[in-house]
């Protein structure tokens, strides 16, 4: 015989009350489901608004959460990327401030060299936009990124090549590895080891290797193009001061980086001190920080770059921590918005059916299954609104990634995604239906069976709080999109020192080689040119580099002077109607003039000279290599912005010197587009077969704001969806005070009150509650953009017209919203809601 | 004061059409004090709406006070209502929100009057009615005849010429209930002309007239006895 054990009759019967138990709960659950299927089929408009309402929020902070969800993964993807870092360098040297991403040639060999924990440094020299062609070809194609890189790159990333040899790609000079996408677009193929590609018509490089395109979330986005560092002669050189590489080191697994800093601290007198001693004899550690200067080195994890980096220069478009925190704060209220919303037309939709309950607690359903069938609804909603919510957020997508530049999509292959989203619905189904499911399940069977509702005892109740949060939210998000709005304005109007308006610039004029002057000058022959000039330096933020200069009569570190160096010529300041406070332009005639400079009047700050002084004064540059060359001062210029408004203009300098990096065309005619085609024409003849690219100044200067654009228009979008949002609630919180207080309305009426009268009581209740919350929110959001604004050395100041502004938005807002009910519930007949006894 | 001639009045739902008033007729003279029976459903409550100016009827003449006020707008029924009328209903309809004090205010701050005056008025109201004591209450606090009591303070404050009181007694026991009928009955007696709906017969004999309804017509109209020497037990 089996054993049987287990088996008696008693737990037969114990598994039998067991199943019908299961039984009934699941009839109870069925029931449940049902119920709450017709009670929404039967309020089509309330079920709409609550799906509608709770579907854009979701939507809305699904984008958020996918956007910052791909702003905290730059970088991630690397092999051992938390084991990477890079050195940057806060140095201060005759005045200037500088925070750097580059340091110098020698810093990887030397890390590679004497620190144990090092397992491996790359370098890159960024060599920025660049013409190409393949040899067989004529025309040439602009790649955006190039960059030398050391052999070492494909290690330290852990990248894979798919044709070629990493072993022995980027080893030789005049080597390089593209990506698949400039593969394609060069040879229009990705088998391409062994072609050679020339590069601005001159050197010829072997490609050795195709890699796939790098990932959109990477600081190596942009790059097509890497060269190898062998080709770049300067990375070899021992010179720790100039500063133009960016060095990566990756450490061995359990490095102490407090200990990897201590051994950094050290270069300055290992390496620093010693090479600055050519040039200056005699300085020591201490005479050099009593000077006041200094030379930092730090790291940086890799995974930190893009949202924690402060330096001037990055190399790719850099997120900003900032906006991040901005964002998940605008996610976070959106869904809570919409939450309490949920709750607050559930609460309000309840007062009809608390008849229902009545009925059903008279019957013997206790509270906690009243409980649990609200939430069953709630649930179904929250279910509905995710569905409807990823319908819209699919097809929001594209507007949202042109919004934050970003190119996002959906993670439909991702079970985890589903995952998440799931957890999500079911968390807020739950958490918008507690509330309404706690209040209309402790509804008294016999008040509501008499239909009385509930008595709501104090005027200050949960509802009340939840509608002065949302519109809170609401007038803070107002300020902040003018705010934002207000000061791009004010960049775009602030008065330059320089006319960047019909100025045309031609980028990559050195295409044209020889040729570059008879283009110059058959455009300055055009009746719609006014002038024109030629130089690698135009007045917009761009990546440039300081040099050291010392008076003449002050040759000493002290009193060394940071300063851009521009090489310009003598059209220049006419082309940007650049106005001079002293001394005169240059003469392109006078050879003295090829060693005199123009300096701008922050440069007189630091030499601490008078306009007139400075005239005649001379300057020269870091003198290391032999015998200095002198420049006589013979102007000086009013200051300019040339790099962001958020930065201070700093010390700058011009030379006439030939660079042929751009040429700016002053245009004089309205008809920009016959203008353009026959500058394009007369390029076409004297640079066969190069591109002919420009743009136009206003729009380079635009672009250079782009965060901040994107930040407003981000800030707009979702403004406007959590105003509507609170709209949503208040509208719905109307119409549940309306209904509570049908009866007292009623006998005011009867009483003798006019329709304006009862309007007027129930729309200024609620816009107490709003003016409070503009009253908490209008200093809060003036404080927060304050905050933001530091980011600007120019900025504006916040008027109480934008707080006045935002404030009578909101308060406009409002009465529409409430003003319907409102009027509903007044001019409604006051038998009938007396008759409901 | 009071005379309506074939008044009707109808409800309609989508399939069914119910009359309410069926071409109802009789005077109310000034000073009079009427009782109007009948049983649930008869147009009672439905009469009461239209005399108190809450409802306009469909058909028929209503004059009040030499006015003819049927086809009267919202507004105007409005303005008439509140310097004329007031009101006294079975569930009191006190709001809970307001104080006795402001509850009784009430009908004042609609007809405009001012803060001291309402003061002083609302103040007497209380004092005769016997609830000064409880002007600061809320109605939650007081007893079913006590909220009565402000009822009837709030109806009489504006001094109107008519009071129509909706079952009055009808929420309360019977001791309060006849407070509350001795209460009228003194405001009767000093000029106040007052129609009230009840299904008491206790209550009726208050009164100087019964009227009694089915179907929204009127089947019978009896003259109490001692009206007249008009002295109620």
């Amino acid at each position: 015989m089996p054993d049987l054990t287990g088996f008696h009759p008693d737990s037969y019967r114990d598994c039998e009350v067991y199943q019908s138990k299961i039984k009934k709960r699941a009839i109870m659950f069925r029931n449940h489901i049902k119920i709450a299927f017709r009670s929404l089929k039967n309020q089509p408009f309330f079920t709409l608004i609550n799906t509608f309402g709770l579907a854009i929020g979701m939507a809305g902070s699904l984008l958020i959460g996918l956007y910052i969800y791909d702003e905290l993964s730059y970088d991630k993807m690397f092999a051992d990327a938390g084991r990477i870092y890079r050195i940057d360098m806060d140095i201060k040297f005759g005045g200037a401030e500088i925070k750097s991403a580059e340091t110098a040639p020698p810093m990887a060999a030397a890390l590679q060299r004497d620190f144990a924990e090092v397992e491996n440094t790359v370098r890159f020299r960024i060599l920025g936009s660049n013409l190409f062609r393949s040899s067989d070809k004529s025309a040439n194609i602009k790649e955006l990124s190039t960059t030398y890189v050391d052999a070492t790159f494909f290690d330290m990333f852990g990248l894979e090549l798919i044709d070629g040899n990493k072993e022995t790609a980027l080893k030789e000079a005049n080597t390089l590895v593209m990506t698949r996408t400039a593969a394609e677009n060069h040879f229009g193929s990705i088998n391409v080891v062994g072609k050679s590609l020339l590069l601005n018509n001159e050197d010829t490089y072997v490609v050795t290797g195709v890699m796939e395109d790098l990932p959109k979330n990477s600081f190596l986005k942009d790059y097509s193009i890497f060269m190898a560092m062998a080709g770049n002669v300067a990375s070899r050189e021992n010179i720790w001061g100039s500063n133009n590489y960016f060095t990566f080191v990756k450490v061995l697994p359990a490095t102490r980086m407090d200990h990897f800093q201590l051994q950094l601290d050290g270069l300055l007198e290992k390496y620093i001190l010693p090479w600055a001693q050519k040039t200056f004899p005699g300085m020591t550690a201490a005479s050099f920080a009593a000077s006041g200067n200094y030379i930092r080195y730090h790291t940086i994890p890799l995974t930190n770059i893009h949202l924690h980096s402060d330096n001037q220069i990055e190399m790719g478009e850099k997120g900003t921590i900032q906006n991040v925190y901005i964002l998940s704060f605008i996610g976070f209220f959106l869904i809570f918005l919409a939450c309490v919303n949920f709750m607050n037309l559930s609460t309000a939709h309840s007062l009809k059916r608390a008849k229902e309950v009545g009925i059903r607690k008279t019957l013997g359903s206790n509270r906690i299954q009243l409980i649990v069938q609200f939430l069953t609804e709630s649930s179904l909603i929250s279910f509905a609104s995710m569905i409807l919510a990823v319908i819209v957020a699919f097809i929001a997508l594209p507007f949202f990634n042109d919004l934050a530049g970003r190119t996002i999509s959906i993670p439909f292959t991702e079970p985890l995604f589903y995952v998440a989203i799931l957890l999500f619905t079911m968390v807020l189904g739950l958490f918008s239906g507690s509330y309404p499911a706690f209040v209309i399940s402790r509804f008294i069977p016999v008040e509501t069976l008499k239909g009385n509702g509930f008595k709501n005892g104090s005027k200050w109740n949960i509802r009340s709080m939840l509608v002065v949060f949302q519109f809170g939210i609401a007038v803070f998000l107002i300020v902040g999109t003018l705010v934002i709005f207000q000061q791009l304005q004010f960049i775009q109007n602030k008065d330059l020192g320089y006319s960047k308006e019909q100025v045309l610039v031609i980028s990559d004029s050195y295409a044209a080689g020889q040729q570059v002057n008879a283009f110059k000058h058959e455009v300055l022959s055009l009746s719609a040119v006014k002038s024109a000039t030629l130089s690698s330096f135009m007045p917009i933020a761009s990546a440039r580099s300081n040099s050291s200069f010392f008076r003449e009569d002050a040759m000493d570190q002290k009193f060394a002077i940071q300063m851009q160096t521009w090489d310009v010529d003598h059209d220049y300041m006419k082309t940007f109607g650049m106005e001079l406070i002293a001394g005169r332009g240059f003469n392109n005639q006078s050879v003295a003039d090829s060693t005199a400079t123009i300096i701008n009047e922050s440069t007189l700050t630091t030499l601490g000279l008078s306009a007139q002084e400075a005239l005649g004064k001379r300057i020269t540059e870091d003198v290391e290599l032999g015998k200095p060359v002198f420049y006589r001062i013979i102007g000086v210029i009013k200051d300019f912005h040339y790099e962001s408004l958020r930065e201070d203009i700093g010390a700058l300098g011009l030379f006439l010197n030939k660079s042929t990096g751009s040429m700016a065309v002053k245009l004089q005619t309205d008809d920009f587009a016959s203008a353009i085609s026959s500058i394009e024409n007369i390029w076409n003849e004297q640079a066969p077969g190069q591109p002919f690219n420009y743009r136009f100044m206003d729009d380079a200067f635009d672009t250079s704001y782009n965060e901040e654009r994107r930040l407003g228009n981000i800030f707009i979008v979702f403004t406007s969806l959590s105003i509507f949002i609170a709209c949503l609630g208040l509208f719905g919180l109307a119409a549940f005070n309306a209904q509570k207080r049908t009866k007292e309305i009623g006998v005011r009426k009867v009483l003798g009150a006019s329709v304006s009268q009862i309007t007027f009581g129930l729309t200024t209740d609620f816009l107490k509650l709003v003016a409070i919350a503009t009253a908490i929110a209008l200093p809060l959001g003036w404080f927060v953009m304050n905050i933001w604004l530091q980011d600007f050395s120019y900025r504006i100041q916040i008027s109480w017209e934008i707080l006045a502004f935002a404030a009578f938005l909101v308060i406009l807002i409002a009465i529409l919203t409430v003003s319907y009910q409102s009027i509903k519930a007044a001019i409604a007949n006051p038998v009938k809601s007396l008759k409901t006894e | 004061m009071i005379t309506i001639i074939d008044l009707e009045k109808y409800y309609a739902t989508e399939e069914v059409r119910t009359i309410a008033l069926n071409k109802l007729s009789f005077k109310v003279r000034e000073g009079e004090f009427v009782a109007i029976m009948g049983p649930s459903g008869c147009g009672k409550s439905t009469l009461l709406n239209i005399l108190g100016l809450l409802d306009d009827p469909d058909g028929g003449s209503f004059i009040f006070n030499d006015i003819e006020v049927a086809g009267f707008n919202e507004r105007k029924r409005a303005e008439l209502r509140k310097h004329n009328i007031g009101f006294v209903f079975q569930s009191f309809n006190l709001i809970d929100e307001l104080t006795v004090f402001e509850n009784v205010e009430l009908p004042l701050i609609y007809t405009g009057v001012k803060a001291a005056e309402r003061k002083e008025r609302v103040d007497a109201v209380l004092e005769k009615m016997g609830i000064m004591h409880r002007r600061k209450h809320f109605p939650q606090q007081l007893s079913g005849g006590q909220q009565q009591r402000v009822a009837v303070a709030r109806a009489v404050v504006n001094n109107p010429k008519l009071i129509l009181a909706d079952e009055p007694t009808g929420n309360l026991d019977s001791s309060n209930g006849n407070e509350v009928m001795d209460l009228l009955t003194e405001l009767n007696e000093a000029g106040t002309t007052i129609i009230m709906v009840t299904h008491s017969e206790h209550d009726a004999k208050y009164s100087h007239r019964i009227i009694r309804m089915l179907d929204g017509q009127k089947v019978t109209e009896n003259i109490l006895a001692d009206y007249k020497s008009s002295v109620a037990p």
